[in-house]
């Protein structure tokens, strides 16, 4: 599937690229973090606290103003009160509207985002790399049909799309037992994962057209090669050559473009969360949406999940570069100025 | 002339894709749950009103027959009736296109202004503090979510300082182009425009400003070490000749490439940015005919967009003529 040169190349360049160690880093921290999740979360992500709503992560305090009518010297006069609600260790980066942890909710988000982003890709990658291969090893009509229905794919933009998918089918949500918590090993923790399963579907279904466009242009130029010539002559079946020859040879191009695309992919959820499109609450886009409200006096409840997507986003984005680079080892030495 | 056939070419080729659009907007309404018949029935209607409504919408007729019809009635620029908003889809459609072209208008604008000197400087001054600034800056662009930006720029400029409007667009450039002749101050009208405008625009236009300074960047790259400027080097061009008249030209192509693909992002990227801005344009629309299941206006409106994502496809293609001619059409 990879080549040694490809592995050593990816090797040397991790070892130069202060970039890419990093992009590792928060590529681990989040994965780590959406696997434990029960045992690094401090709290319960979906336990409301009403007494103890919007309270601001450590280091801040937030002030409310209440106006209510006292009896002063005799006379009701309207009062304006100041209190000021503090920050406790208990709840690091505060609380959200409803009085939940905002560490234990972005930590629980890294679940949603990492799952529909994984399991998006390799849906988007499936359906793509099979239309693309076909379209490219059998050309002719196979290749015009199946091209034009991605022309009319690419036409409509992925959120629009998804949107309207999803506006049509409903947000199907696909309740998966925690394996940790059935164990035992993580007591108090929801018992149950909210997997938004028409998310997923969508997604995959608007991004295949990425993955036809690369597997196509792969497939153009590896059934011209000696190998696959000689495959046929021997009268080896169609099928028996895309799966055989022609994929494990276009693998690397589309591995590259599957790295990108998880990144994409973790946007497009998060967009579609936060639009309300989601099929589980416990997702950081949603979080964006509901901070929304509260903007001007308890900035942490947007602020705060926004930062974990760009952390997984530029984790995932700078390993894409790494592998874009160790494939393409030519590059940095030219424009040398 | 090659040019003319390959036009005529590409306008066939756009007419199928439109067709493919339009083919699959018509199938969407028979993936949905329920029947159409729904919206409009009361719901303690008669199985003989059903029938009824089913034969004035036309429901009662095969498929490909209510698919001729379709196809007819657009022809006509008649998308159907909203009976939600109890108006024509076409008007309710193109009345929203303008704010959501003067958008991406803007943060098209927004990200080529920026991207490209920024791509170009980034390259020529390879590993000095101003390429590590623009790597740093186009790395966080591409891997930030536009609407969260959106909302943090609300959060800072709008709501903390005030500069700017956190919503809506009280003035459109429509205002500011008619303010030079009516009695209106230009300035005034024009910082008012700015006031609506700046943040959403900044906000759709990061991610584009990002991945254009990315594809600059490398492409001049590339460029800067072949062998013609080498050439135009050595037979004393002026270095700033050599590198935005011949590498930046050079450069430049693949980069249309990429924005003309990415163009539906960016149209996707309207959709959302438009709902954290209420932007009254196509996205608003968009979400909300599906909320309400409005679904004449969502096929209107996705037809739009796909139409005039195959129209712009096509102007990139006809840009590659003026970048580079060596591009064969064939």
């Amino acid at each position: 599937m990879v080549s040694p040169r490809v592995l050593r190349n990816l090797k040397r360049e991790f070892r130069q690229s202060a970039l890419a160690k990093t992009g590792l880093v928060l590529v681990l921290l989040v994965l780590g973090v959406a696997v434990f999740a029960p045992f690094v979360a401090p709290h319960d992500p979906t336990e409301q606290n009403l007494d103890n709503r919007r309270q601001p992560p450590l280091g801040f305090s937030r002030t409310t103003e209440s106006t209510s009518s006292q009896m002063v010297n005799g006379s009701i006069e309207m009062v304006t009160e100041t209190t000021y609600v503090n920050a406790s260790a208990t709840h690091p980066l505060g609380t959200d509207p409803l009085g939940r942890d905002m560490l234990s909710r972005v930590i629980y988000g890294a679940r949603t985002s990492l799952l529909v982003g994984i399991l998006g890709t390799l849906l988007a990658a499936l359906l793509g790399v099979g239309v693309g291969l076909t379209a490219g090893y059998r050309r002719g009509y196979t290749d015009d049909g199946l091209m034009r229905f991605a022309d009319v794919s690419l036409a409509f933009p992925s959120l629009v799309l998804a949107i309207a998918l999803i506006g049509l089918w409903g947000r199907a949500a696909v309740p998966i037992p925690d394996p940790w918590v059935v164990m035992g090993l993580a007591p108090g923790m929801p018992k149950t994962f909210t997997l938004p399963g028409t998310v997923i579907v969508v997604v995959g279904l608007v991004n295949w057209v990425w993955f036809a466009r690369v597997a196509r242009g792969e497939a153009l130029s590896i059934r011209e090669e000696e190998y696959v010539k000689a495959a046929r002559a021997i009268g080896a079946s169609d099928w028996r050559i895309i799966l055989r020859h022609v994929l494990p040879n276009a693998a690397t191009p589309i591995l590259v473009l599957g790295t990108i695309q998880i990144a994409a992919i973790i946007l497009l959820e998060s967009a579609l969360s936060f639009l309300g499109f989601s099929g589980t609450t416990l997702s950081w886009g949603f979080d964006i949406s509901q901070g929304r409200d509260y903007l001007a006096s308890s900035w942490w409840i947007s602020t705060v999940p926004g930062l974990a997507i760009v952390i997984a986003v530029v984790g995932i984005n700078l390993l894409g570069d790494l592998l874009r680079d160790a494939l393409d080892p030519g590059f940095e030495g030219e424009g040398g100025v | 002339m090659a040019l003319g056939r390959f036009l005529v070419r590409r306008i066939l080729q756009g007419l199928l894709v439109v067709w493919g659009v339009i083919t699959v907007v018509f199938l969407l309404r028979f993936v949905t749950p329920g029947s159409p018949i729904d919206a409009v029935a009361p719901l303690d209607a008669t199985q003989e009103t059903r029938a009824a409504i089913a034969a004035e919408l036309g429901l009662d007729q095969p498929l490909h027959v209510q698919y001729g019809q379709y196809l007819f009635d657009l022809l006509r620029g008649d998308m159907g009736f909203s009976y939600i908003k109890g108006q024509d889809v076409a008007g309710l459609v193109f009345l929203k296109v303008p704010a959501t072209v003067e958008l991406a208008v803007a943060a098209t604008v927004v990200a080529i202004v920026l991207s490209i000197p920024l791509g170009v400087i980034s390259a020529t001054r390879r590993n000095e503090p101003v390429d590590y600034g623009a790597t740093l800056f186009s790395l966080g662009g591409i891997s930030t979510p536009n609407f969260w930006l959106g909302i943090m720029m609300i959060l800072v400029l709008a709501v903390q300082f005030g500069i700017f409007h956190t919503s809506g667009r009280g003035v459109d450039f429509g205002d500011v182009v008619l303010s030079t002749v009516n009695s209106d101050p230009f300035f005034g009208t024009l910082v008012g425009w700015l006031r609506f405008i700046t943040l959403p625009a900044i906000a759709l236009g990061t991610y584009f400003t990002a991945l254009i300074t990315r594809l600059t960047r490398s492409g001049m790259l590339d460029q800067l070490g072949q062998s013609y400027v080498v050439a135009a080097r050595a037979k004393g061009l002026p270095e700033s000749l050599v590198r935005y008249k011949h590498a930046l030209r050079n450069t430049l192509v693949p980069v249309v490439t990429v924005l003309g693909l990415q163009l539906g992002s960016l149209i996707g990227g309207a959709v959302i940015t438009e709902a954290v801005f209420s932007w009254p344009g196509l996205g608003t629309l968009v979400i909300q005919s599906i909320n309400v299941r409005d679904w004449p206006t969502l096929q209107g409106c996705l037809i739009v967009i796909g139409v005039s994502f195959v129209i712009v496809n096509i102007v990139v293609d006809l840009l590659y003529a003026s970048l580079d001619p060596r591009v064969v059409y064939d």
